[in-house]
């Protein structure tokens, strides 16, 4: 039996798996102070009567990560950065900022000694200045980390208390500020989501619950909860994730669609293309900080079943009806203060919930300011709410064809897919699903048990791992950007490196992989793993090749467990 | 294991013209009898797919709709506060695979752009390439056989990124913009007979005959500050007093194309409107910038552009393997802050490593405003090349000469009138460095009161192996009517000429553009 487990914001959803197919669901309040009791809460209620003993698997998704940055209850980070020439360090935005020398170029080569003097000065004063955690990140520090790590030798050395984290182990990709934001993020909250973890584990080894347990990441993934605490970061939306995965595994394959979760005040958007959820092409914002987290592409509004509708008037006299940004709890017909799009749609008979005269109530206070009959002002407030959800929907595809293209194949792709559903997840203001389908000229879908949809994400994602690989055999050597070692290519089987080709390079990505999905206890998904990208440019030197250059980005993409594909087909 | 890529990528490594089969099937090609040529208007690829899809989603990158010959009305750019940019690498394409045209000639200047993460700035907004159409390319060329021989896939995505980005400037969108992308094309002439200085087709000559025609833009400016000479966009606008050519470079004698000197000053009706400044080797930022301040600076003021555009190459630094010059990425940070163009497109540089991404991280910093103080070249010290007293000398002559010029164009052009009947002919000898191309050319101009005058150009390209004798009618888009009249009248007539293989009628004021195959007899309209 498998568990998955979503903590949002306001609920804690649930639910258990058996046979692959939903067993029982639960939904329990999220208590915002204590996310561990929430979580345990929604176990516990979905598991009762179940011996722990035929629990296979739990997966999880919280919001831990982003509610310790929103609330602030992050460590002080004091950061070691080489920024090397190019970007005025001055105009970069971090805290606790510690410029100093050294630099690397694009290849890794040094271009400017580190000056150990000033390394160890920088020690000294972030010491005195009472910092117990620091990372240390250096331009192109994924191309050679070496001054990464002599700064953490030094740190060693001299303050061996102190909590480093090294920029180029938290990614590889290129983009320095990116890099240190997520440094940052990582180092600021590892201790909390460490004590978050172990917590669980305590409270799982009590339940005597012995089936592994993960995390699901922003990319929908899940992860061995021991291994999540080297990458808290990457636990950031999880919860948008586990609706994208849950809309997955309730519609039908290989199809394009829009996932629309309406809650109380905020929508949130995410594509399925061909079956395949949309990944973001750059990383994940948390907070004011760009991160290289990969994340889904998520878009979320702040317009939702309990937005305010109110009447304004334009400067030209017009009188227009809004909805939201701020909503006053629930809807009127709920007993709330406000008219909003869910008595508008309790009058249109599209919802069920709440008392239909008080909804009728407040669809007149809006009718009586606009003249306008109840009806029809009810029929123009679900209308322009769905319009505002069709809207940023068309602008998630746009922004999709128009990301920008490096490659003449990119360019000519066309990239013009429509969705063919509308799926409905979360169970909120369900009426709209199909008033918005029908502006997209989509079917509109609210599968059964789409209120723990995203439950059922997390219980049946499986993982995901990504490797980049970049080989340089001019300099004879390879790194992994996800592991942050260079190693040299003689250690490789591959005999001549200037003969090399990108079949050779394809393959030592693809058994570096399955190394690394072994590490990470996933070895049965290595064979899923695609080649997303692979390259190869000539290094030239005056007219007669020197050397080449490879970079192979693999992936085991997000998708389902095959548990739960094999018995839905059954 | 699967793959991620699509069929398109495989079908490129077989080469472009396998590509091209679905432009193919949307031409109308049409046989008829030189005498009786009808008006058909091929339907070109993007209004075609207008039509079918009225969504309200539209590309943005897509030309719009326009009524013919009623030019959109530019946006107020006062408000805008980003730089547009593409970056099309073109990773997956190179003239040869050590050819300095070479697919990783931009993969550190990547390395360098994207690791500083210039893309996330706010004041960066990335615009995706598109495919430039057939007509933007047949508003500039005459292409030998045809459009797609010359300008294949990469020169297309190269030049239509420059629309692109021209779109985002007249839309008020972004204040300026930078179109970082290759190939390059400031060595393309009018006629293209095959590849010259690694140009293929003009991307700022497209670019200018796409501003004007689509947003009716009258005067713009030039300044090319590639080292070599931008003998192609030269030639294309010399005589066009409405656009203002200046280019710095490498002295001719020392250099490709040999050319660029300080009598070239533009045809009769446009004298002064070109204005060479052939530097001499080993001119380091200084010397650049002074000719910049007392030169380029006081002839813009006084031409007052509604557009300046910085044909912007690279090859002037200090490292550059093909060239001799000491420019720095400060010198041309500084450069495009001063100059502050409305865009820049790259056109060479060849130090892939030691140069480029420095290079491109400052002027995108220039461009957008942002502190470039710290961009430097590993190897770089201040004041490591001083400008020679000698050299110093000889670039106060040029600009004294030059500043003359300009104050007496007017006059030159006057004189220069006096001299020439109807017509005005020049001949010419063009060579074709990578395709081992020796054409000869006969310019004509008509000499028309009210106009600049129609263009008629009879080339002769001689290959090793064949020749290839053209004949070619351009209309500028501001011509009066007669010429118009005149011009349609020489290319119909050029039909029945057996000397000739294609005749090409380039009409920009009624936005026509034909080919026609006298062998074949016939006839393309794009
Ligand atoms: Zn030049
Ligand atoms: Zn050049
Ligand atoms: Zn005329």
């Amino acid at each position: 039996m498998l568990i998955g487990i979503d903590v949002g914001g306001t609920t804690t959803d649930a639910v258990l798996i058996r046979n692959g197919e939903v067993y029982s669901t639960t939904k329990v309040s999220t208590e915002r102070g204590n996310l561990l009791k929430s979580l345990l809460n929604a176990l516990d209620e979905v598991s009762r009567g179940v011996p722990p003993g035929q629990l296979e698997r739990v997966v999880f998704s919280t919001t831990i990560i982003t509610n310790l940055i929103a609330e602030g209850k992050t460590d002080r980070v004091a950061l070691l950065l080489i920024p090397g020439p190019g970007v005025n360090p001055e105009s970069y935005v971090f805290p606790d900022s510690f410029y100093l020398k050294g630099a690397m170029d694009f290849r890794g080569r040094e271009i400017q000694l580190l000056d150990e003097a000033e390394v160890r000065e920088t020690v000294s004063r972030i010491r005195e200045q009472g910092f117990s955690r620091a990372a240390v990140v250096s331009k192109f520090g994924q191309r050679n980390p070496s001054h990464e790590l002599r700064i953490e030798e030094i740190l060693r050395e001299m303050y061996p208390d102190c909590k480093v984290e090294l920029g180029h182990k938290v990614s590889g990709k290129l983009n320095f500020p990116r890099r240190i934001a997520t440094s940052m993020l990582a180092s600021a909250t590892g201790e909390r989501y460490q004590e978050f973890v172990a917590e669980i584990k305590k409270a799982l080894e009590e339940r005597d619950i012995r089936a592994p347990v993960y995390i699901l990441k922003a990319d929908g993934g899940t992860l061995p909860i021991e291994k999540s605490v080297a990458f808290p970061v990457e636990t950031i939306f999880s919860g948008p994730a586990a609706s994208t995965i849950g809309a997955l595994a309730l519609t039908p394959e290989g199809q394009t669609s829009v996932v629309v979760d309406i809650g109380g005040t905020t929508t949130d958007l995410a594509l399925i293309l061909s079956g395949k959820p949309l990944m973001a092409s750059k990383g994940a914002k948390l907070g004011n900080f760009l991160t290289h987290v990969r994340a889904f592409a998520v878009r979320s509004m702040a317009v939702g079943g309990d937005s305010i509708v109110r009447v304004r008037e334009t400067g030209d006299g017009v009188r227009i009806v809004t909805i939201g940004p701020e909503r006053a709890g629930p809807a009127y017909c709920m007993g709330g203060e406000e008219p909003t799009p869910t008595d508008a749609l309790r009058v249109l008979g599209l919802v069920e919930v709440g008392d239909l005269e008080r909804a009728k109530e407040a669809v007149a206070s809006v009718a009586s300011s606009l003249g306008r009959s109840e009806t029809e002002v009810a029929s123009l407030i679900v209308d322009t709410t769905a319009g505002i959800i069709e809207k940023a929907v068309r602008e998630m595809f746009l922004e999709w064809e128009q990301e920008p293209a490096y490659r003449i194949w990119e360019v000519l792709q066309k990239k013009k897919e429509r969705p063919e559903n509308v799926v409905g997840i979360g169970g909120g203001a369900r009426g709209l699903i199909s008033v918005v389908a029908k502006k997209l000229n989509a079917k509109p879908i609210i599968p059964e048990y789409s209120e723990v949809g995203n439950a059922i994400g997390a219980a049946v994602a499986r993982p995901t791992l990504t490797l980049n690989l970049r080989i340089d055999t001019q300099q004879k050597v390879y790194s992994v950007a996800e592991e942050g070692e260079i190693v040299n290519l003689n250690s490789t089987d591959i005999g001549n490196f200037n003969k090399m080709r990108s079949k050779e390079a394809e393959a030592l990505a693809a058994k570096l992989l399955r190394e690394r999905a072994k590490r990470f206890g996933i070895s049965e998904y290595a064979d899923e793993a695609e080649i997303a990208n692979s390259e190869v440019f000539n290094v030239v030197d005056g007219w007669l090749t020197a050397g080449r250059l490879f970079d192979v980005s693999m992936q085991i993409p997000a998708g389902l467990i095959p548990e739960w594909k094999r018995r839905e087909k059954a | 294991m699967k793959l991620g890529f699509g069929k398109i990528r495989d079908a490129l490594k077989g080469g472009a013209e396998k590509n091209t089969g679905e432009e193919k099937k949307e031409r109308k090609e049409e046989e008829l009898e030189p005498d009786r040529v009808e008006e058909v208007t091929m339907k070109t690829k993007t209004s075609e797919q207008k039509s079918e899809d009225a969504s309200k989603t539209e590309s943005k990158n897509e030309p719009e709709n326009e009524p013919e010959n009623e030019p959109m009305i530019p946006a107020d750019r006062t408000g805008a506060r980003k730089t547009g940019l593409i970056f099309f690498p073109a990773f997956d394409w190179a003239i040869s695979p050590t050819h300095p045209e070479r697919e990783e000639r931009l993969l550190y200047t990547r390395d360098q752009i994207f690791e500083e993460g210039l893309m996330d700035l706010p004041q960066i907004a990335e615009y995706k390439p598109r495919l430039a159409d057939f007509r933007d390319i047949a508003r500039v060329h005459f292409c030998i056989p045809d459009i797609e021989a010359q300008a294949t896939i990469p020169h297309r995505i190269s030049a239509g990124s420059c629309l692109v980005l021209a779109d985002a400037l007249m839309r008020g969108e972004v204040k300026n913009a930078f179109a970082l992308v290759r190939p390059p094309g400031h060595h393309a002439m009018t006629v293209a007979h095959g590849n010259r200085g690694f140009c293929n087709i003009n991307n700022e000559a497209i670019l200018v005959e796409y501003l004007r025609k689509k947003y009716g833009i009258r005067r713009i400016a030039i300044v090319d500050t590639d080292v070599h000479h931008g003998d192609g966009t030269q030639e294309i606008f010399y005589n066009d007093p409405d656009v203002l050519f200046i280019s710095f470079h490498q002295d001719g004698r020392t250099l490709f194309p040999g050319s660029g000197f300080v009598n070239e000053l533009g045809g009769p009706k446009a004298l002064g409107r070109t204005i060479n400044i052939p530097l001499p080797p080993g001119t380091p930022d200084e010397g650049i910038l002074y000719v910049l301040d007392t030169l380029v600076l006081p002839i813009l003021k006084d031409f007052k552009p509604e557009l300046v555009l910085n044909s912007a190459g690279q090859d002037n630094h200090y490292t550059d393997p093909l060239a001799n010059m000491r420019f720095s990425a400060q010198g041309y940070a500084k450069l495009n802050e001063k100059l502050a163009p409305d865009m820049a497109v790259l056109e060479g540089g060849y130090a892939i490593q030691s140069a480029l991404p420095y290079v491109n991280t400052g002027i995108i910093l220039a461009m957008a405003g942002l502190d470039y103080s710290c961009v430097k070249e590993p190897d770089f010290r201040p004041g490591m090349f001083v400008q020679a007293a000698r050299d110093r000398h000889v670039l106060e002559e040029i600009v004294a000469t030059q500043l003359e010029n300009w104050k007496n164009r007017d006059r030159l052009v006057e004189a220069e009138v006096a001299k020439h009947g109807d017509f005005y002919r020049r001949k010419k000898q063009i060579f074709y460095d990578t395709d081992m191309i020796q054409e000869f050319q006969e310019e004509t101009v008509r000499m028309c009161p009210d106009c600049q005058g129609y263009v008629t150009i009879d080339s002769n390209a001689h290959r090793s192996i064949n020749d290839t004798r053209i004949f070619g009618v351009s209309v500028p888009i501001y011509a009066c009517a007669s010429c118009q009249a005149e011009a349609r009248e020489e290319y119909r007539k050029r039909l029945n000429y057996p000397e000739y293989e294609y005749v090409y009628l380039q009409d920009k004021k009624a936005d026509e553009y034909r080919a026609y195959n006298t062998r074949k007899k016939q006839e393309t309209v794009y």
